[in-house]
């Protein structure tokens, strides 16, 4: 089985191929011409392609495929209830469901909304305890819209699962999705009057470990954050090795729940790589310090990283993967060690996740 | 019968067609009938903002939107506003 790298772009969605060295890689693409793919994601239940894509003219949409990209079939009738007052906007990721639901998959989307297919992304109903949240009139927008851009589902409970939107915060369920609790006890939202609120926090970015799925951790407009208990406490990481709490993307080891990895900029008002040096930094002890690896990466480089642009494979030792806004992807056999440059001068890279082939 | 003619991205969406002919009343039933109805309209059932829509080459909104007769029309032209990046 070959390592397959989803990477999805601005204008596109380009497809990596490798095989289990992660050393060659082979270019496809692009994919969906047009369409912004904003997330990319291989059903590992299934092996079927689903892609979150968005035109400026012709909306949001999900695609699937289930011969490796060569053909697309759109989700139809994706939207949100008159009723609600809201429209749909952009859609930003799309979640494989539990194991034990093969046909279920989740989408976020802006404004706010989560989504739930039964039937293999043809069909999407809104997830209305969420969508007409009691809390809502406090979430507002952050840059990139009121997205929902994480979706993580408890492996050792299917009716346990967490998503986070910008700027609302992490809100937990614990049945299948008909109430949702604000989860941010901890979290700061600096920019609001009350640091500390209910809800309101900007998360970037929101990750469960699958082998410890009480742990979650999340990088944050305001810092990153470990909670231990399933999101009820958060503890704030920065410091010991993190030039920056500020950043968009994270991505965990497949296997240890103390390795994390983070790609700091230099902060909110000056959204570069710091001091111009593109690094990824990993912690092995649960967020206490960090370290930066950068052998392998260019320097001086201010290639951003989008919150979707980050990634890990489950092989060992675990591959770590990311994509750039100015065009380059860059991968790590060796759980960030040494790093390559495997495409460069693609359109600006929105999300990378690794699959097989 | 009128024809309906699609820009290539969503033709592509409509399995590589880019003309339908199609039996319609009006503009909205038009583009209802068409397999990328849903790229052209939003949930609400609305023309999407930078989707304009040419009956034999008049402005669709100037005329009555998805309500526009078409009568004895001939073509439909979908395109896309000149916006984005």
């Amino acid at each position: 089985m070959g390592t397959l790298l989803l990477v999805g772009t601005r204008k596109g969605l380009f497809l990596l191929r490798s095989d289990d060295a992660r050393r060659d890689w082979e270019l496809e693409g692009p994919l969906l011409t047009g369409w912004s793919v904003y997330h990319a994601m291989q059903d590992p239940r299934d092996g079927d392609l689903y892609v979150a894509g968005n035109n400026f003219v012709y909306g949001g949409t999900v695609q699937r495929s289930s011969d490796l990209g060569q053909t697309w079939t759109r989700s139809e009738g994706l939207g949100l209830p008159e009723d609600t007052g809201l429209e749909l906007a952009e859609v930003w990721h799309v979640e494989p469901g539990h194991a034990s639901e093969p046909d279920t998959l989740w989408l976020g989307a802006t404004p706010g909304a989560l989504f739930r297919s039964p039937d293999k992304g043809e069909t999407w109903e809104p997830v209305m305890g969420l969508v007409q949240h009691k809390t809502r009139e406090q979430w507002e927008p952050g840059a990139g819209g009121m997205c929902c851009h994480s979706i993580q589902i408890d492996p050792d409970d299917p009716k346990r699962m967490y998503a986070a939107i910008s700027a609302a915060g992490t809100f937990r369920t614990d049945d299948g999705g008909k109430s949702w609790l604000p989860a941010n006890t901890g979290v700061a939202a600096d920019f609001l009057p009350d640091p500390f609120p209910v809800v309101g926090q900007c998360v970037h970015k929101l990750l469960l470990h699958p082998e410890r799925p009480e742990r979650l951790w999340q990088q944050n407009h305001c810092g990153v954050y470990r909670s231990d208990d399933r999101g009820d406490n958060w503890e704030r990481l920065e410091g010991n090795g993190l030039p920056s709490g500020f950043g968009f993307p994270l991505a965990l080891h497949p296997r240890s729940p103390d390795v994390a990895f983070v790609i700091p900029e230099e902060g909110a008002e000056n959204r570069v790589t710091p001091d111009g040096r593109l690094g990824v930094y990993r912690t092995d002890d649960g967020g206490a310090t960090w370290q930066l690896l950068e052998s392998g990466l260019p320097k001086p480089a201010w290639g951003s990283v989008m919150r979707e642009g980050f990634a890990s494979d489950s092989r060992d030792p675990a591959g770590i993967y990311f994509g750039t806004q100015s065009g380059s992807v860059f991968v790590s056999a060796s759980e960030g060690e040494e790093w390559q440059e495997v495409a460069r001068q693609l359109p600006p890279v929105l999300s990378v996740e690794a699959g097989e082939w | 019968m009128v024809v309906v003619k699609l820009p290539a991205l969503i033709a592509e969406q409509a399995g590589g067609q880019r003309e339908f002919d199609v039996e319609a009343a009006t503009v909205g039933d038009a583009l209802r009938a068409l397999p990328i109805s849903d790229l052209l309209l939003d949930e609400r059932g609305n023309l999407r903002r930078l989707v304009n829509v040419y009956v034999d080459g008049q402005d669709a909104r100037e005329a009555d939107g998805l309500q526009t007769a078409l009568d004895a029309a001939q073509e439909v032209r979908v395109i896309a506003a000149v916006a984005g990046g």
